[in-house]
């Protein structure tokens, strides 16, 4: 309890102060994260709708391998993503290896995944209520995908957010691209996983509450916009 | 517009079974079939395959002059009303119904010009700013047939369009589908379970069932002269009684509780000993005070349904459960010793175990 209550304070003063230090390291997680969760909207949104409207030789395995992805173990995505980003490895020239950047592409092919599949099961439901019209109506291929995601911008709205909650919440692969770094790569999670393993559990918590804060205030613009849409 | 023939349709899906079984019919030009039939009979699936939504896995569809098995949905010329509206609901009204127009790259001022217009016809003027949800059922159904004519389509399908409106609704929409298609004269094909729905609207009625077609014909020659048992007891309601017996050495049908039932010798082709089905349809039955054995069949009471304009007498003869339905001016029954009578010629016969009928000439296709 005296933890607990330490831990508030601290949060409270980290935000309350304004610390630089703390900010940065805010504002890291949100951009590694929300671009993370964009990109993979981008890419997987429109192939999760592809994959329910069309029929091809290999779908029903492209499904299954969008399905079995979603347990991706995050640490192995990371090691991958550290192999093909070394200065050996076949993206080294790039010299990506230990910034923001490798750390949103290690999140981007976790998310993926989660995005083919979410998508895929709503857009195969509304496919069956309005595909038929479509098709009559003569909506080419990608004047379909776009129909059928602004019909469920909602139900995408829930999609972004498990995303998101995946990408702000994950350390394993970020902590082996990003490699903590002070001031540069570090998150509110490889934060907390440097704090803990300190032993400055207290600061640790505070900087988990500061989390569970904006993950709250993410999904309540999430809601709000929702909402507006629905009037 | 166009007539639209379909010949020897098949649909056999992967796993093997087989949706429809050999279809063949024409819809003249400007003219409205109605396919009903029970739920998974196969007249939704056949219509699909007219709008291209199913594959054909044999036999050809043509509209016009054109065999359509392999064209796209946009090039079939058609439009379709669908069970479900299919509205978009991010688009307002306006731009449902332009919404194919403008995937077919039609000028603007010449989409205004066929929305407004489809509007006027439809009374939708002052709705096409809405949104799909801020409308009623009716409003809804009205749009979607709407975004059907804007495009003038060689043939429009309705796959069940009134199934979700109210009992009310669904009559006064069902008599405007029918006056817009004779206004339009557009070749139509429409799809229902509802029996009443296809007599009210069809020129021509394909009746459905298990994928086969059973009979095909004008509504009033489909009702008056069934090819066969589940056409006689699916059209019509409340549906035709049905009484099994044999046919007797003096021409009469004889019932397993020693009754006889006299119908037109002139009428069928019933041989002495064949085991028949005698169809009789409620309207066409009195009921008699009175029983006298070896005589007219025995009536057991059950229960009275006052309608309004006439009454509905549930009861049964012999063990099958039989309606009699009374006009206003009947005298309701009294007591419960009561038996049937019917004209020998309105009696329906049908082979027992084949289930066709003995007494109508009508064609099964």
């Amino acid at each position: 309890m005296h933890e607990v209550s330490r831990a508030l304070a601290l949060a409270l003063g980290l935000i309350g102060r304004g610390d630089q230090e703390f900010l940065s390291i805010v504002r890291l997680s949100l951009g590694v994260s929300l671009t993370a969760t964009l990109a993979a909207l981008v890419i997987g949104a429109p192939l999760g709708v592809a994959l329910a409207i069309s029929r091809f030789r290999g779908r029903a395995g492209l499904i299954l391998t969008s399905n079995a992805l979603l347990g991706l173990p995050p640490v192995v995505v990371g090691l991958c993503v550290y192999l093909a980003l070394s200065r050996s490895g076949p993206l080294g020239k790039f010299g990506l290896l230990f910034t923001p950047a490798a750390m949103v592409v290690a999140q981007l092919i976790l998310l993926t995944p989660i995005v083919i599949a979410l998508t895929h099961r709503m857009a195969a439901g509304l496919w069956g209520e309005y595909g038929g019209a479509l098709m009559v109506d003569g909506a080419s291929g990608p004047r379909s995908i776009a129909i059928i995601l602004a019909i469920g911008r909602a139900t995408m709205l829930t999609v972004f957010l498990a995303a998101f909650g995946r990408a702000i919440s994950e350390v394993g692969a970020i902590i082996v691209v990003g490699g903590n770094i002070r001031g540069y790569t570090r998150t509110m999670t490889t934060a907390i996983a440097l704090e803990t393993s300190k032993g400055e559990l207290a600061l640790a918590l505070a900087l988990g509450m500061v989390l569970i804060a904006l993950s709250f205030a993410v999904n309540a613009v999430a809601f709000l916009l929702a909402r507006a849409w629905r009037k | 517009m166009a007539s639209v023939v379909l010949n020897e349709v098949r649909k056999t899906y992967a796993g093997g079974f087989e949706a429809v079984k050999g279809v063949s019919f024409t819809v003249s030009d400007g003219g409205l079939c109605v396919l009903v039939g029970p739920s998974g009979c196969g007249k939704s699936t056949l219509l699909r395959m007219v709008a291209g939504l199913e594959t054909v896995s044999s036999g050809d569809i043509r509209i016009g002059e054109r065999r359509v098995n392999d064209l796209e949905p946009m090039a079939r010329d058609i439009a379709m009303v669908f069970q479900n509206y299919a509205l978009y609901p991010h688009m307002s009204v306006f731009d449902n119904m332009a919404y194919g127009l403008r995937n077919r790259g039609t000028p603007k001022p010449e989409i205004e010009k066929r929305v407004k217009e489809a509007a006027r016809i439809l009374e939708l003027d002052a709705l096409l700013e809405r949104k799909p949800r801020q409308l009623s059922g009716g409003q809804r159904q009205r749009v979607a047939m709407g975004r059907a004519i804007v495009r003038k389509p060689a043939a429009f399908l309705f796959d069940e369009p009134l199934s979700n409106l109210d009992a009310k609704l669904r009559v006064q929409m069902r008599i405007e589908i029918r006056k817009l298609q004779r206004e339009l004269k557009t070749t139509s094909i429409y799809v229902t379970h509802d029996q009443l729905e296809a007599m009210t609207l069809a020129d021509r009625l394909v009746v459905m069932n298990g994928g086969h077609m059973e009979q095909v014909g004008t509504a009033l020659d489909v009702f008056q002269n069934p090819a066969s048992v589940f056409v006689a007891g699916f059209i019509g309601s409340p549906p035709m009684n049905f009484l099994a017996g044999e046919v007797d050495t003096q021409g009469r049908l004889r019932l397993p509780d020693g009754a006889f039932l006299a119908f037109d010798p002139k009428r069928g082709e019933a041989q002495v000993g064949r085991k028949v089905l005698a169809g009789l349809r409620p309207e066409n039955v009195a009921l008699r005070n009175g029983v006298e054995d070896g005589a007219a069949p025995r009536f057991r009471l059950e229960l009275v349904e006052e309608l309004g304009m006439g009454r509905l007498v549930h009861g049964k003869v012999g063990e099958r459960p039989f309606t009699v339905a009374q006009g206003a001016s009947d005298p309701p029954p009294s007591g419960y010793s009561l038996s049937i009578g019917i004209e020998p010629a309105l009696v329906h016969l049908f082979d027992a175990a084949s289930g066709l009928s003995l007494t109508s000439a009508a064609p099964r296709r």
